[in-house]
């Protein structure tokens, strides 16, 4: 009896302390932003362009689910980013400033251009990463301040 | 037991996601029996930032495009001709802000129209996470200009609502298969019988001369009206000779419980490839 009323004391704790017990319908499945894209300090008229396999600046999004899960990746893109006082401020994207590693190695990645879907397969271990980068194309006379947007991005589960 | 392993799967994405932005989403694919009309999805928080959560719905099922990728097809309005749960099944709340460490449960509601055939019905729950803006770093220094790119995630995951009688199968034809370096790529044409998705897994075998097994791959795979998936493996390079391609597609999935899984007859087929 001693020992039951351990076990559900301890069952207690351990319910309240931990994440959710997962249904028998699936396994979870994360998708976390691990970094923005960090541009720092730019000056007026020089476009400051941020490679997605740079491994302090690159935009990167964690995905973690079930092996060989095939995920379809789509991003959706600032044309401008938005500062003080209404100044706004370009922002490209390139053909191949995305890229995806089932590794979740930054030096791995295959590219993929960022305005298009692209599909690409979880890891044995139920793993990816996707790394973004971008051009800021700051004007000559550009107001000085904090500019920012939104990078968002939706993975679908398919299968 | 298999309780527990989720359990431990779950602590471990949870602990190893501690200063990063998002939620667990778990179920990743729901089913709902229209007995039952209702199910459920559980969100947590592994941050340390509230997040912000934003549920949706949208109809959509997996094709392929030429190459062979998988997408989803998304209709906006979709007609009578298609299975769509989407004027009827709803998720509560629609918003929600989940703390740190936290869990929430979203609720999913049929409300089916009657008289609604038997059959399986689809529908997808986006959603959408959204955590405390990343600092732009030196924004004190109001005579310089920093830039910054802040991140949002939207997770889709399928919801498949079943009444009835349903069933379902897999038609299997053109298989094809290369071998390019180390890298086994195969294609197939798959139609789905019934009227259920066939949710499955396509598993490769190469064999050589001897029939001993060279390699092997294993995709899930869900078939909602057909397609001509692309999958492409890594196997490593072959010596040369003939080898042969054993392709199946079973209604068999690990990531599932087998109790959802719908039961159906597998569909196999053989190619030859040859390494100069």
């Amino acid at each position: 009896m001693k020992l039951l009323s351990w076990f559900v004391i301890g069952m207690a704790l351990l319910g309240a302390a931990l994440p959710p017990v997962v249904g028998a319908q699936g396994k979870p499945f994360t998708v976390t932003g691990v970094r923005g894209v960090i541009f720092g300090a730019v000056l007026p008229g020089v476009p400051r362009v941020i490679s997605r396999t740079d491994p302090a600046n690159s935009g990167q999004f964690d995905i973690k689910g079930v092996k060989d899960t095939q995920v379809q990746l789509t991003f959706a893109l600032p044309s401008a980013m938005n500062g003080p006082a209404g100044a706004q401020m370009p922002i490209a994207f390139g053909s191949s400033d995305a890229g995806y590693s089932q590794a979740q190695v930054i030096g791995s990645q295959i590219g993929f251009d960022p305005k298009q879907p692209f599909t690409g397969t979880l890891s044995k271990n139920g793993r990816g990463s996707v790394f973004i980068g971008a051009t800021a194309n700051p004007v000559a006379n550009q107001r000085a301040g904090p500019y920012t947007a939104t990078i968002t991005l939706t993975v679908t589960v398919l299968p | 037991m298999r309780r527990v392993l989720w359990l431990a799967a779950a602590i471990g994405l949870g602990a190893s996601s501690l200063h990063a932005q998002g939620v667990m989403v778990a179920p990743h694919a729901v089913y709902i029996d229209h007995r039952v009309r209702s199910g459920s999805v559980l969100l947590y928080n592994p941050g340390t930032e509230p997040v912000e959560v934003t549920i949706s719905t949208l109809f959509g099922y997996p094709v392929t495009d030429s190459t062979g990728a998988i997408t989803l097809r998304t209709v906006d309005a979709p007609d009578s001709t298609l299975p769509s749960a989407l004027a009827w099944i709803q998720a509560f709340p629609r918003r929600l802000t989940v703390a740190p460490l936290e869990r929430q449960t979203v609720r999913l509601l049929a409300r089916p129209p009657v008289g609604l055939a038997d059959g399986e019905y689809w529908v997808r729950l986006m959603i959408a996470a959204k955590a405390g803006q990343i600092p732009i770093v030196g924004v004190s220094d109001t005579t310089a200009i920093q830039v910054g790119l802040t991140l949002e995630v939207r997770t889709i995951i399928g919801v498949q609502y079943r009444k009835g009688a349903v069933t379902t199968g897999v038609a299997l034809s053109n298989v094809r298969a290369q071998l390019r370096g180390d890298t086994l790529v195969t294609w197939s044409r798959l139609v789905r019988q019934g009227n259920a998705a066939f949710v499955g897994t396509v598993r490769g075998i190469v064999v050589d001369s001897t029939g001993a097994t060279r390699a092997s791959f294993a995709s899930p795979l869900g078939v909602y009206f057909s397609m001509e998936p692309r999958i492409a493996s890594i196997i490593g390079k072959l010596p040369r000779g003939r080898y042969w391609l054993r392709y199946e597609v079973v209604a068999e999935r690990e990531d599932l419980d087998p109790a959802l899984v719908l039961r159906a007859p597998p569909a196999r087929d053989s190619v030859q490839l040859f390494v100069p």
